[in-house]
């Protein structure tokens, strides 16, 4: 225990004393929480362009709807040709155009349905399926319209008023309804608006702590290269020895990063009360345990600098890809099953709980002793595979 | 006859079809410089590797000090500091902090740890830069005697020195001579690998010469060389030539 705590100090010490290490140690997390705040405050509101070929060109129907399209907040029209629509999403510079086909102010003046084609690649990404969504509503109050229009005058046909009295009353009416719908709809704010800070801190955490796995991973492996392992074993250091004295180090400097994230959300955001701050503080401590693990694993595993590096970057990826940090994944979905494999959506969720919630650590059991589990396990499985040297015990 | 210090029979290593060391066999008397000599992969390195306690054999025994790793490994590891042939030691410490830090892990208290790494930098002529800069920052042959002041923690009384004065300037190299002298005059069992033959002639009382993970032959250097003729006018490189051959080894 003596020889670990040695280690951890040495290690530490060398976090400390190395004055640049630490700089960008201590600024990356005041960097990451800028960008955090900077983009959070940011206006929320939607912003999209909707790309439309409009093959009626001059039709009283499509210039409607694309002006409408146009007076919709936060929607920029773009006209492409066909060829030009067509290249673009070949190449994927759009992902969703509009096509409005020739003859399609006509057909709906002639009371029959009219077409409006979406072109898309995939679903057409999220920007395109709220233009699309929009369209569709846009589209639907033309075509009721028209169709109003029609029925009256047909209702009229034999009252010998004139045409264009009738569509001044029907527009008049239409009008009013848009400026007084029968159908009001309200928004009313309950509690604090959807706090982004509150989505995305946990993941924003769970990476930095995560980061911390590619530097374990090489300092394990740089003892194995530099020949100090050798010399430590045979100057009497246990191998397991070793390892908990690296793992105190990292658990020790990937918890430092965290608490600054967490005390500059705490100051900035007031995201926390005195008790969730020490709760998220103590699941921050025990996902440090984590990953500090899964470095010495990947530590045990790798047998050069570059491997460990890479070994670890791809590690880190697909913990944060499938545990659904900056996106929800819908329950009973495939990447749900496999979300649980990741130990980030642990550490997410048990984050979300006390953030959101403003929950107690009896509410995050499950979560905190699952990372436990992998920690102790991980150690032990770590402990097994690894040799100081080729050949070696 | 001095008491045997290390005894080592019928020592064996694998790595899959390749035998690193087959079958050697040798004894080193306490007080002794033992070298073992040999081509590149001559299965050197991995013999002190077991005789660290890095690796196991795959077969044969050894015994330190009249123990053996079998049942008293930490009683073995306790007699023993190892140089290895890289520089074993944080360039980002000081050399100070270096020893201190082995010290430390060779089972010494803090107190002792810090007189011991003064004391064994003075003797690699480093007192003066113990505390001033990164060992990053020193010469080649500085860190060279770095790297054995740090083989020196915990007063071992075998030492291995796998081959410690490669690429370092004469000076460098003269006061790594000297010290292994001293410790030899004050009863220090080394066993000392190079590939400069001169240096094993000036300081080994006996060799081997190892090739193919065997010991091709052992005795001292003047009867090895009286073996291919006039030890006077024949150099200890010309023996191991002619025992190894000419032939280039990766």
């Amino acid at each position: 225990m003596t020889k670990s705590l040695i280690i951890a100090q040495k290690e530490i010490k060398d976090f400390f004393r190395d004055t640049g290490d630490l700089a960008f140690a201590l600024l990356l997390p005041i960097l990451i929480f800028a960008l955090m705040y900077g983009v959070f405050s940011a206006s929320t509101q939607f912003n999209g362009t909707a790309y439309i070929v409009n093959e009626d060109d001059g039709g009283k129907y499509a210039t409607e709807l694309i002006n409408n399209l146009e007076n919709s907040e936060g929607i920029t029209v773009k006209l492409l040709t066909a060829g030009d629509a067509a290249a673009k999403l070949d190449r994927s510079a759009i992902y969703l155009a509009m096509v409005i086909p020739s003859g399609f102010s006509d057909t709906l003046a002639g009371g029959k349905p009219a077409q409006l084609t979406f072109r898309q690649r995939g679903n057409g990404s999220t920007e395109g399926q709220i233009i699309a969504s929009i369209v569709r509503g846009i589209a639907d109050n033309i075509s009721r319209n028209v169709k109003v229009m029609q029925n009256v005058k047909a209702d009229l046909a034999d009252w010998a008023i004139p045409a264009p009295q009738i569509e001044l009353v029907v527009q008049d009416y239409l009008n009013q309804e848009k400026v007084s719908p029968l159908v009001a709809v309200t928004e009313t704010a309950v509690g604090s608006s959807p706090d982004p800070v509150n989505l995305y801190l946990p993941g924003i955490i769970t990476m930095f702590v995560l980061f911390g796995v590619n530097l374990t991973a090489q300092s394990l492996v740089d003892e194995r290269r530099k020949g100090t392992l050798e010399r430590l074993i045979a100057s009497r250091l246990k191998i397991s020895e070793l390892f908990f004295g690296k793992f105190l180090a990292y658990v020790t400097r990937g918890f430092f990063q965290t608490f600054i994230l967490l005390a500059l959300s705490y100051a900035v955001f007031q995201m926390f009360t005195p008790l969730t701050f020490l709760e998220a503080s103590l699941v921050a401590l025990i996902f440090a345990t984590t990953c500090a693990t899964i470095g010495i694993f990947l530590g045990a595993v790798c047998r050069t600098t570059n491997q460990a590096i890479w070994i670890a970057v791809f590690v880190t990826m697909a913990i944060v890809m499938v545990s659904g940090t900056f996106f929800p994944i819908a329950e009973g979905s495939s990447l749900y099953t496999v979300s649980r494999f990741s130990v980030n959506t642990y550490a997410n969720d048990a984050f979300r709980t006390i953030m959101t919630q403003g929950s107690s650590l009896a509410d995050i059991g499950k979560e905190m002793i699952i990372l436990l589990s992998v920690t102790v396990v991980g150690l032990i499985i770590s402990r097994f595979i690894f040799r100081a040297v080729r050949g070696g015990k | 006859m001095a008491e045997p210090f290390l005894v080592a029979k019928d020592l064996q290593k694998y790595f899959r079809d390749l035998k690193a060391v087959d079958g050697v066999s040798f004894t080193i008397e306490k007080g002794e410089i033992f070298g073992l000599l040999g081509p590149n992969g001559a299965g050197k390195t991995t013999t002190i590797r077991i005789l660290s306690t890095v690796i196991e054999p795959d077969g044969g025994e050894f015994t330190i000090g009249g123990f053996s790793t079998k049942n008293n490994t930490a009683q073995v590891r306790s007699l023993i500091g190892i140089c290895p042939q890289e520089l074993a030691l944080y360039a980002d410490l000081t050399a100070f902090d270096n020893l201190v830090f082995f010290g430390r892990m060779a089972n010494l208290s803090s107190a002792e740890a810090r007189q011991q790494a003064i004391a064994n930098l003075a003797l690699m002529g480093l007192a003066e830069r113990a505390k001033k800069g990164r060992v990053e920052k020193f010469s080649g042959g500085m860190k060279r005697r770095v790297n054995l002041a740090i083989a020196l923690m915990g007063h071992p009384q075998l030492l291995f020195l796998d081959e410690p004065t490669v690429g370092i300037d004469p000076q460098s190299r003269n006061n790594i001579y000297e010290t292994i002298e001293n410790l030899r005059d004050n009863g220090m069992t080394i066993l000392y690998t190079t590939h400069y033959m001169e240096e094993a002639d000036r300081l080994c009382k006996r060799v081997a010469i190892m090739d193919g993970g065997k010991i091709i032959a052992m005795d001292t250097p003047y009867a090895l060389k009286s073996r291919i003729g006039d030890p006077e006018h024949t150099s200890l490189e010309e023996v191991f030539l002619k025992l190894t051959g000419r032939s280039l080894r990766d």
